[in-house]
């Protein structure tokens, strides 16, 4: 049952996106533009010297920022948009949970993120000539990056339920993140330091951060890595709790459709 | 049995502390192939007992079992055995087409994907549909909308299904369609179903069974033939010279009177010599005609809801 709905979701989901192409076609073209832009900045501000690594660092941080954008983009606007259609209640009569299936849509979304921005990353990489050395070590805390988005889509989806209309929230959302997963809180000195723990990917982002660099050894690599995957497993399981006691609130309230 | 509601009671909690009790008591059963027409006026709690029944509203007491199993707690197989429309008018997603909408409810309530389209064309053709199959959903009329959304409450095939006020706002060329529909599912397939409507017309020609609800609790529970056939002894249809003044009509609409023209009414009456009432009512007006009539559900329906009618459902 799992795997059909799974492929029913990747369904839904291309389906709606090819049919208007053009849409497709904007968001791929302003990520394309995005990246290139910082390619251009990043080569004219370094020289070229140390381009390489400063470069995947800051390509790396976007691409785990789009993402968490479209787990926010779905599971807010997305949710919002459902409730107030109708399908959201469809949806929820049926041998799945509704938390089950917000699950399935998260992976399908991401699945489609990640391949869009593959593909603009792809291009920019054939049209500028650039090479960028992603180590395979990167894909670690890249996954774990990406496990805190779909804790995070969790949390979206309890505050869209909750109070449906979260336009504002939304948006001053995505700066936040932008901010949290750009700054570098391992950097951080003493206590502090517990910041980057339960910031959202904030090990992950270090890690990642003093691979770009070519420190493929530094201090406490084992630990942070180590806090990549406990911040990932917290940020997950936060938003799947939080998400099941919202849903019972909305039953209790009557307020899962549009009332 | 196919569907037992149990004693359901649901109360909301307002934002300002107070509470709204929507539905007090509510039971009823429903067996395969019974179509049950759920009746009451605006805010009587039809809709949130259809949810209640659904898993989308969460009851305070009672329960709901569906093939014996309740929907509480771990009720998620019992609830895999309904399908439902609910309210509104976009139950869909607009951007597919009806197959694709059908294939993916399929698809997320466990229907391998051939499966899906297979039924899903055969659903699609008994609704007379096949030729939209490959049309986006928004250019469909409210009619044929609402058709595949029945289409996609069933692609499952469930052996309930919740219907909240499938014809509201559709022509009468689309109601019958829908009508058509729910008659062959229970008559050929099966299918249990519970529907809501205001449309007493649609409630009589349908249904099997009636309940009648009043301010969350059910005042009426019957047959429908022998809810109109015993309540039909009772009933009276006047015919009138002329139009009925302020006063007057408001004295009959309190009897619970039906107006089908301006000059022409049907009652319930409680007791034979009330008819003598109403004529009392109606003085001066002269009378074309009295006597008695069958009542049909619109007459039954106001009988029990009209305003202070039945001293015996009064809350
Ligand atoms: N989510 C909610 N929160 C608070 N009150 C609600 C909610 N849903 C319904 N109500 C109230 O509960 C009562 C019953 O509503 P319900 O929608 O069940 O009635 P209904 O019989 O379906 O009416 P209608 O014929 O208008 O559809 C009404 O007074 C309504 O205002
Ligand atoms: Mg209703």
């Amino acid at each position: 049952m799992i795997w059909t709905a799974l492929q029913a979701e990747l369904r839904r989901e291309l389906t709606q996106m090819l049919r208007y192409p053009t849409e497709l076609l904007s968001e791929a073209l302003v990520t394309g533009i995005i990246f290139y832009g910082i390619f251009l900045g990043s080569s004219y501000m370094a020289g070229g010297s140390i381009l390489g690594s400063r470069l995947s660092e800051i390509i790396v941080g976007y691409a785990l920022w789009t993402l968490m954008l479209g787990a926010i983009g779905n599971m807010g606007w997305g949710i919002s948009m459902e409730a107030q259609n109708g399908t959201l209640e469809q949806v929820c009569v049926g041998p799945l949970s509704l938390r089950a299936i917000f699950a399935l849509r998260s992976l399908a979304n991401l699945l489609y993120d990640l391949l869009l921005t593959a593909m603009a990353l792809l291009l920019i990489i054939v049209l500028t000539g650039h090479r960028i050395d992603f180590s395979l070590l990167e894909i670690v805390p890249f996954i774990l990056g990406i496990a805190v988005s779909i804790g995070i889509g969790y949390l979206v989806a309890s505050v869209t339920v909750l109070v449906k209309r979260s336009n504002q929230f939304l948006n001053l959302l995505q700066f936040l993140l932008l901010f949290l997963v750009m700054t570098p809180f391992t950097d951080l000195k003493g206590p502090l330091r517990f910041i980057a723990v339960i910031v959202p990917a904030g090990p992950q982002m270090g890690v990642l951060r003093h691979l770009a660099i070519g420190q493929s050894r530094f201090p406490g690599e084992a630990m942070w890595l180590l806090l990549a995957v406990v911040n990932a497993l917290l940020w997950t399981f936060a938003g799947y709790v939080a998400y099941g006691r919202v849903h019972e609130l909305a039953r209790s309230r009557g307020s899962l459709g549009h009332y | 049995m196919l569907l037992e509601v149990d004693h359901v009671a649901k109360r909301y909690r307002k934002r300002d502390g107070g509470e709204v009790p929507a539905v007090r008591d509510v039971s009823f059963t429903l067996e395969s192939g019974r179509i049950l027409a759920f009746l009451g006026p605006n805010g009587a709690g039809k809709t949130t007992t259809i949810k209640m029944i659904a898993g989308l509203v969460r009851m305070d007491g009672g329960d709901v079992r569906i093939e014996g199993r309740s929907i509480k707690g771990s009720g998620r197989v019992a609830i895999g055995r309904l399908g439902a429309v609910l309210e509104g008018s976009r139950n869909l997603y607009w951007r597919l087409t009806p197959l694709e909408n059908i294939e993916y409810f399929a698809g997320i309530r466990g229907v391998p994907r051939a499966r899906a389209r297979e039924r899903g064309m055969r659903l699609l053709r008994l609704c007379g549909l096949e030729g939209k199959a490959g049309e986006t959903v928004q250019h469909l009329s409210r009619g044929m909308q609402q058709l595949v959304a029945i289409c996609s409450a069933l692609v499952h095939e469930p052996r309930i299904l919740l219907l909240d006020e499938p014809t509201l706002g559709l022509d009468l060329d689309a109601a019958d369609r829908i009508q058509a529909q729910v008659a062959r599912l229970a008559r050929e397939e099966g299918v249990g179903i519970v529907l809501t409507t205001h449309q007493m017309d649609v409630a009589e020609h349908l249904s099997d069974e009636v309940v009648l609800l009043r301010e969350g609790a059910v005042v009426l529970h019957g047959l429908t033939q022998e809810v109109t056939r015993r309540l039909g002894g009772d009933s009276y249809r006047f015919e009138l010279e002329r139009e009925p003044g302020q006063e007057q009509l408001a004295r009959l609409t309190g009897r619970g009177a039906l107006f089908d023209s301006p000059r022409s009414f049907r009652l319930l009456l409680r007791e034979p010599r009330d008819f003598y009432a109403v004529l009392r009512d109606i003085e001066p007006i002269g009378v074309l005609g009295a006597g008695r009539d069958t009542a049909d559900l619109a007459t039954v329906f106001r009988h029990y809801v009209g305003n202070g009618a039945d001293g015996e459902v009064q809350p």
